[in-house]
């Protein structure tokens, strides 16, 4: 768990980076850094690791304030991961990946095994890639590098700065869903900072707004863009409601509010159905690619009952009228 | 043999000057100390611009003034030494500065010491750079050096002051030719020296020899 405690920092000049920024991020827990250009997002990021030092107030990572360890021990704890990605040109794939290992003086076996295991995992060919030199790879493989990198010396705590905005969209989206992916095979804590509303509300499991330094709501995506806290996240939100309350809708909060008490047996696999926390995009996206008119709802392994593609759109088309209709 | 004594100075000029220059270099990259940084560089800078001539003549009044050798190896070498500075000193300094300075926010939000980062990160990416400063100032250094001839301090100097002052032609060219090859065995042999220690990956940024 990480505590913020009124964390502040005021910058040389006068400049307030952060105010007062107090929350707790639970274990294994995704939080979205999100917000404009200063808002002091990435400032926050770098507090953590102590790239930045606080003007005022507590950091806790599990109950030990970070401003009492050493910092380099420290950064060699949590992965770092950022927009330039940063890859040391002169190394290649496998060195780059080895280096927190290295410091940490891990075994020559273990770094050669974690490194094939790293590539794998977002998916790159070990024998392939691991010679390889940074220059001879393209943008998205680059940041998959990065993003091994940092989980490298497998710390409990991952920092990443808008780590795809320096990659087109659709390796963007690649990365976003790989991600995604990742998070449910590792138990990681990452704090990730994005200016990009539909990114944080695709990969946070919490997102944090913040506007001149200052909190403004922190909420899961859908809780953020059903309740806004204030004016300036209406604005932020702005015309994208809609867009935003389709991606983050699950067809268990506007079809099936609460679950039968009897599990009807279940005409056909979980497989071939929709899962209930599927969002209204991902259902509609389900029917797009089939002639059916009705597709069973599991929530796991249990029969929810039958969604009709008629019922779907009706419920969209009511998101479209609550959410002022222009997207 | 002259041209021995004539490689013997150079390579005293250029360790001494790298030994100098180097950390110099790497301490004024890294430092926030702006004005010392611009000011020394200035000095340098300075010294560059005297015709090497006058330069010599100059630390051969100072050493007579304060009673050290006035010919000979001591002086030749103060002279080699301070234009062997600047392009080392100034090529280290530019070859740390222009490494990705968000590759450095990495390496050290990564947990790398100072020490580690200049190591293992910042010599070895501007390697190509410092290389280069010291083969221009390898160079010179060779070419100067025959100028040192006038304070006795030996070398193919020797033979071209001799031949100039006989107007022998067969000592002119004794004492020119020689340092012409030498200046252009040593760029070679320093460019490979170049190509053998820049990491691979990097090869597409020095594509000279």
């Amino acid at each position: 768990m990480i505590t913020f405690d009124k964390v502040s920092k005021t910058f040389p000049g006068g400049v307030q980076a952060v105010r007062e920024l107090s929350m707790e991020v639970a274990d294994d827990e995704t939080l979205v850094l999100l917000g404009t250009s200063g808002c002091g997002k990435t400032t926050t990021l770098k507090i953590i690791n102590r790239l930045i030092e606080p003007t005022f107030g507590h950091i806790l990572i599990n109950g030990k304030d970070i401003m009492e360890q050493d910092p380099i021990q420290l950064r060699r704890r949590i992965g770092y991961a950022i927009q330039e990605i940063g890859l040391f040109p002169h190394m290649t794939v496998g060195e780059n990946i080895a280096v927190v290992p290295g410091l940490l003086k891990w075994s020559r076996e273990k770094i050669e095994e974690r490194i094939d295991g790293l590539l794998n995992m977002v998916g790159l060919e070990p024998d392939h890639f691991r010679d390889r030199f940074p220059a001879q790879l393209s943008g998205g493989q680059r940041q998959r590098i990065g993003v091994a990198r940092a989980l490298a010396a497998d710390p409990p705590t991952v920092l990443m700065d808008e780590p795809f905005g320096a990659l087109d969209p659709i390796t963007r989206e690649q990365l976003q869903n790989e991600l995604i992916e990742l998070q449910s095979e590792i138990k990681k804590t990452i704090i990730f900072v994005t200016h990009d509303i539909f990114e944080a509300v695709k990969v946070g499991d919490r997102i944090a707004l913040l506007d001149a330094g200052v909190l403004q709501q922190l909420a899961t995506p859908s809780e953020l863009v059903e309740n806004p806290a204030n004016e300036f996240v209406d604005q932020f939100l702005g015309k994208h409601r809609f867009q935003l309350s389709l991606l983050t809708k699950t067809i268990k909060m506007v079809i099936y509010k609460s679950s039968p008490d009897v599990s009807t047996l279940s005409p056909e696999p979980p497989d071939s159905g929709l899962s209930a926390r599927s969002s209204l995009i991902e259902a509609l996206d389900m029917f797009k690619n089939t002639s059916r008119k009705a597709l069973p709802v599991y929530d796991g392994k249990r029969f929810l009952g039958n969604l009709e593609k008629r019922e779907l759109l009706q419920v969209i088309t009511q998101v479209l009228e609550d959410t002022g209709g222009s997207s | 043999m002259r041209t021995y004594e004539h490689i013997y100075l150079t390579f005293i000029a250029m360790v001494i000057a790298i030994i100098i220059a180097l950390p110099l270099g790497i301490y004024f990259a890294r430092t926030r100390l702006v004005k010392l940084t611009s000011t020394v560089m200035g000095a340098v800078a300075v010294i560059q611009t005297v015709p090497s001539l006058a330069l010599i003549a100059f630390i051969v009044v100072i050493f007579a003034v304060i009673a050290l050798p006035t010919i000979g190896i001591v002086p030749a070498l103060v002279a080699l030494v301070l234009y062997a500075l600047l392009p080392i000193l100034r090529n280290t300094y530019t070859g740390i500065r222009q490494v990705d300075p968000s590759i450095i926010e990495v390496a050290t939000g990564m947990g790398m010491k100072p020490r580690q980062i200049l190591f293992s990160v910042e010599l070895p990416l501007s390697l190509p750079v410092i290389m280069a400063g010291i083969r221009i100032a390898t160079v010179w250094t060779i070419g100067i050096a025959t100028l040192c001839g006038l304070i006795g301090a030996g070398g193919l100097g020797d033979l071209i002051l001799k031949g100039l002052r006989s107007i022998r032609v067969d000592y002119l060219l004794a004492g020119t030719v020689p340092a012409a090859i030498l200046a252009l065995i040593f760029d070679w042999i320093l460019g490979r020296l170049e190509n053998w220690l820049t990491p691979a990956g990097m090869e597409t940024t020095s594509p000279n020899k």
